[in-house]
């Protein structure tokens, strides 16, 4: 009678997620199916505020191919969510890097007047919000995005992005001015 | 508007800013109508930006995915025995199946089982420098095919039929070729394909039964 796997970390089967990972590690794709669209939406959209839309997809199927190969190191120590959304972050970042498009990261307060408009439309202000950030500045939108979206601290953005945890502050405060701005 | 208080209100609405500093930034505020509505302003964004849940793609991704992962094949080892059980990062020594052309090629990932020791012959110095088929390694895979079949039990079904299956792919990579052989016996390509592929077979061979000589 096979015995199940008990690991040092043991995964815990507190929802269908841990589950569908013990699955998809033992090779089963309808179970990796299941936690791709489980998720996708909201990896999918970090991907469209950190690297536009142009190359989101592209991006979203690096990232699970990626997480297909290494989910086994996935030790169920944090949500399946939390370590995805990590893995997505790293991987984004590096890409931003590769492509050379943060030349303009942590700009001065020139890029603010030109990458914000003087006045948008607010039907609502989700839509508004959403069609603003996508205004902001790399470095900006990057804290933004990672701050106030994904629950990151500064501490963790300082170190994902190379940056003091005061520059991470700063450009925060500088982007939700500069989303008010835009929103006015 | 006043700069010297708003740069604070970032800070403060994410409940950073020190009491005396929140404190007088807070009577600053009940008085300054300006500064009042950058906060609500400021407090708003903030409010709204969780929001964000993103958007699924289209389904073209998913299939590009589900096309690239499914010529691999991770599999786990599960041994049956209880007596010692493996951490993940050390079970989930995975078979990666990539259907090359002309034949299965099949490789171990991740980090090994821990060794000790085992009843089956050291092969690593028999597969060393190999460069073509010989009795060497015939005689290093019948071993291991033998110590394999005398430990099989240990193994759950699920595992014992994808393990099958890995072999028998490379089996067959390593029949066709030398099918192949037989018309063109110095076709150097064929000849390395099939020295690779026995490699190849010994290589997960050795990495079962090693792996399960480490619950022994």
């Amino acid at each position: 009678m096979p015995v199940p796997i008990e690991t040092t970390h043991p995964i815990e089967p507190r929802d269908s997620d841990y589950a569908d990972v013990r699955l998809a590690v033992a090779g089963d794709p309808a179970a990796f199916e299941r936690l791709y669209r489980r998720h996708v939406a909201r990896v999918h959209g970090l991907a469209r505020w950190l690297l536009g839309t142009d190359d989101c997809d592209d991006a979203v199927q690096d990232l699970f191919v990626r997480v297909w190969q290494k989910l086994s190191t996935f030790n169920g120590q944090s949500a399946f969510s939390t370590w995805l959304h990590r893995v997505a972050v790293n991987l984004y970042l590096r890409r931003r890097q590769e492509r050379g498009r943060d030349a303009s990261r942590f700009g001065g307060a020139d890029d603010l007047a030109s990458a914000v408009p003087a006045r948008a439309e607010r039907p609502e202000l989700r839509v508004a919000l959403e069609r603003a950030v996508g205004l902001l500045p790399a470095g900006a939108r990057e804290v933004f995005v990672l701050h106030d979206m994904e629950g990151y601290k500064h501490d963790e953005i300082a170190e994902l992005l190379g940056v003091d945890p005061g520059t991470s502050r700063s450009q925060l405060h500088r982007a939700r001015m500069m989303l008010r701005k835009s929103l006015a | 508007m006043h700069p010297e208080w708003t740069d604070l209100l970032s800070s403060y609405l994410d409940g950073e800013l020190d009491p005396v500093t929140a404190r007088r930034l807070e009577r600053h505020l009940d008085e300054c109508a300006s500064c009042r509505e950058v906060r609500d302003d400021l407090a708003a964004i903030v409010a709204a930006a969780p929001r964000y849940l993103g958007d699924p793609p289209g389904e073209g991704v998913w299939r590009a995915i589900a096309a690239t992962i499914d010529a691999d094949k991770v599999v786990t080892f599960p041994v049956a025995r209880p007596a010692r059980r493996w951490p993940i990062g050390l079970v989930a020594a995975g078979v990666l199946l990539a259907g090359a052309a002309g034949g299965g090629l099949v490789w171990w990932t991740t980090r090994e089982a821990p060794v000790v020791a085992i009843d089956t012959p050291p092969v690593d110095a028999a597969l060393v420098g190999l460069t073509g088929t010989s009795p060497k390694v015939d005689a290093a895979i019948a071993e291991l095919e033998a110590a394999l079949a005398a430990n099989r039990h240990k193994l759950d079904t699920a595992t014992v039929r994808v393990l099958e299956e890995s072999l028998a792919t490379i089996d067959r990579a390593v029949a066709e070729a030398r099918v192949a052989i037989q018309r063109d016996s110095a076709n150097r390509y064929l000849n390395n394909q099939i020295a690779i592929n026995l490699r190849k077979k010994a290589a997960v061979l050795q990495r079962a039964t090693r792996a399960l000589a480490a619950e022994t």
